[in-house]
């Protein structure tokens, strides 16, 4: 049965979110199913692409690369910006939005740019190097670029506000009679994060961190700009199927690996949840 | 309300050393004196309110006492200690929050355990500890809920058994009361009337609602304007507020407006002479308030044989419970509203007709204007 307030919230849906769900499905719905078609080698259907890949070591380098990357950078997203989230959430209202304000403002330049800034930071004649040459009085070369620590650093530098905004979130969600009534119990700030804000802060550290890290696993510019050879991650290697050896079926297989392990990483962090409630 | 067995006051041979004190102390937020030279002494085992609008500055006390604020002027003194600059974890206190402040992610069990964890108890004795005070507080079967499970009373049941059962000397109760529903309320005063009994430990007690506050306190300290308005028992505070606002704030009142004409008789500005008990802090002459509790207010025969006794025409009746405000006009023709004990009777006061009120002079009290 159809009451007039179903239709009405039908509309009110209808209106709501039906341009952005017609955007999505127009712009990544269909160009997926595409590149699902492509991985199968289109008309002549084949398994060759998928083959391939599975007998190509590059491709198993890159997924390792790709994965132990992500990780690093999420790794250090968190503690980089976990810390920014406690202080943000520990200013007046006012105070707060301006500095969100910074923490945002890195956005305002292309990742492009950014990436050659860090070759201008992190190079043999870099920033860094300089001003440890001049300290210690002899030339300093550090190799800071074009390998994974380089990559990390400046995925880390784009990722960290992913971080800082659900973590901030979630501390804010914290009544702040808790630690008052922790600390008038007896107990130090040290116990207090611990048993306290850390914990409950916990779901906004989860949702950053699974952000991060999907985000990380499509990487294209920073390991292409900041990378060295053996830092391809497999956006890289879609890059290099496209436009070396114009091998469409490949690039396309290699999207599809992908995003099978996301998805199932996705429905393993679902299922793990539900046993922990159970 | 009267409960004898707690003015002990006039009894007390020789006064016990302050558990808590504050002396001179100012708060001050910006250009905004929240606290204003308070001078404040609590005996060890008394239960105090601490009463007032809001922004009256009886919270900001509260956070002076347990260390959340700083004091821009004065001291404060635990059993003759000086903790002004101790911070709050060190000061031994125990406090319940208005909104319970349980960990949301912790178990009943493991909320009250809390603090005896941070005093390293060993486990057998936390289990034996908590399993007392859940019994004592009607919570068994509830140790492995959590807060959200439970309803408004119980979560505060919890808040309170995590208080007592490290078993401070000073508990604070920040409007403890204040999220639950009016007949639980009721009920929890009880329950908080008697664990302050049977704990003995001194209570501080943050409310607006002069009830909770009459009912349960052994002194009532009335905040206004971050100043202490008046301080003393529930009946001090009923019967001879020293103030229009003490009057005003705890229970019904009428004010009328005036001047101390003789040493017993009081011209109110509307004309009306009445017969009053004078004070001396009030020479005659000046100006001055009269206040006569609603249930003083008489409805009396044209010829009663009473000092205080006004013919007036009721203009408008309003019945709202437990008294009734009639709206009348004077002979003078001043009008008057008076608040007077509802009875059957009232019911048959006519809009336009002329009738008789009348009080003791024993029944006024003079204040300030």
């Amino acid at each position: 049965m159809t009451t007039p307030a179903m239709t009405r919230d039908r509309t009110g849906a209808l209106c709501t979110i039906g341009p952005a769900a017609v955007f999505m499905v127009g712009i990544v719905g269909i160009p997926l199913l595409y590149i699902f078609y492509v991985s199968f080698n289109g008309l002549h259907f084949s398994f060759y692409a998928y083959v391939t890949l599975l007998s190509s070591r590059l491709f198993f380098q890159s997924l390792w690369s790709t994965f132990e990357t992500s990780i690093l950078a999420t790794v250090l997203s968190v503690l980089l910006g976990y810390p920014v989230a406690i202080h943000l959430a520990r200013q007046s209202p006012r105070r707060r939005a301006l500095m969100m304000i910074l923490v945002l403002m890195p956005f305002w330049t292309s990742i492009l740019v950014k990436s050659y800034a860090f070759t201008i930071i992190l190079g043999r004649r870099g920033l860094i190097n300089s001003a440890l040459s001049y300290l210690v009085g002899h030339k300093v070369a550090l190799p800071l670029l074009f390998n994974k620590f380089a990559v990390v650093i400046g995925m880390a530098n784009y990722l960290v506000p992913f971080v800082i905004f659900p973590v901030l979130a979630s501390l804010l969600a914290i009544d702040p009679a808790l630690g008052r009534a922790a600390t008038l119990m007896g107990a130090h700030p040290l116990r207090v994060f611990r048993q306290i804000t850390l914990p409950l802060s916990l779901p906004g550290v989860i949702a950053g961190a699974s952000s991060t890290f999907i985000i990380s696993l499509g990487f294209f510019v920073v390991p292409a700009l900041l990378g060295g050879r053996h830092d391809v991650m497999l956006a890289n290697l879609v890059d290099f199927y496209t436009r070396e050896t114009l091998d469409w079926s490949a690039a396309a297989a290699i999207g599809m690996c992908l995003l099978a392990i996301i998805g199932l990483c996705g429905v393993m962090a679902a299922t793990l949840r539900k046993v922990r409630r159970a | 309300m009267v409960h004898m067995e707690k003015s002990s006051t006039d009894t007390d041979m020789v006064a016990p050393p302050d558990r808590l004190r504050l002396q001179d102390v100012m708060v001050r937020y910006g250009d905004f004196l929240a606290l204003d030279n308070i001078n404040l002494a609590i005996r060890p085992g008394e239960f105090v309110s601490l009463l007032g609008p809001s922004g009256s500055g009886k919270s900001t006390i509260l956070n002076v006492i347990n260390g959340a604020a700083h004091p821009d002027g004065g001291r404060v003194f635990i059993d003759g200690r000086d903790v002004t600059a101790v911070p709050a974890r060190e000061r031994g206190l125990g406090m319940v929050f208005q909104n319970y402040a349980l960990l949301p992610h912790m178990n009943v069990f493991d909320n009250i355990a809390f603090p005896l964890r941070i005093r390293h108890w060993p486990a057998e004795r936390i289990r034996q500890a908590v399993t007392d005070i859940l019994h004592r507080m009607g919570l068994e079967g509830f140790a492995h809920r959590k807060p959200r499970e439970l309803s408004g009373g119980q979560q505060q049941r919890v808040g309170i058994a995590r208080c007592l059962v490290y078993s401070p000397s000073i508990i604070l109760m920040d409007e403890p009361l204040g999220a639950l529903d009016k007949n639980m309320r009721e009920q929890m005063q009880d329950e908080i009337k008697a664990l302050h009994r049977a704990t003995g430990a001194t209570f501080v007690y943050v409310t607006h609602d002069q009830e909770e506050a009459l009912n349960l306190s052994d002194r009532i300290c009335l905040m206004n304007r971050g100043r202490i308005e008046q301080i003393g028992t529930p009946q001090e505070m009923y019967f001879t507020p020293v103030s229009e606002f003490t009057a005003t704030f705890l229970g019904e009142s009428n004010i009328l407006a005036g001047r101390l004409v003789a040493e017993n008789l009081f011209r109110s500005e509307c004309g009306l002479s009445i017969h009053v008990v004078g004070r001396p802090d009030i020479p005659v002459g000046s100006h001055a308030k009269l206040l006569v509790r609603p249930e003083h207010v008489m409805c009396v025969a044209p010829a009663a044989d009473i000092p205080n006794r006004f013919a007036c025409i009721v203009e408008n009746v309003n019945f709202v419970g437990g008294f009734i405000r009639v709206a009348v006009r004077g002979q003078g023709g001043g009008r008057l509203q008076f608040k007077t004990r509802a009875h059957n009777d009232y019911a048959s006061l006519q809009i336009d007709s002329e009738i008789h009120l009348g009080w003791l002079a024993s029944d006024t009290v003079l204040l300030p204007a």
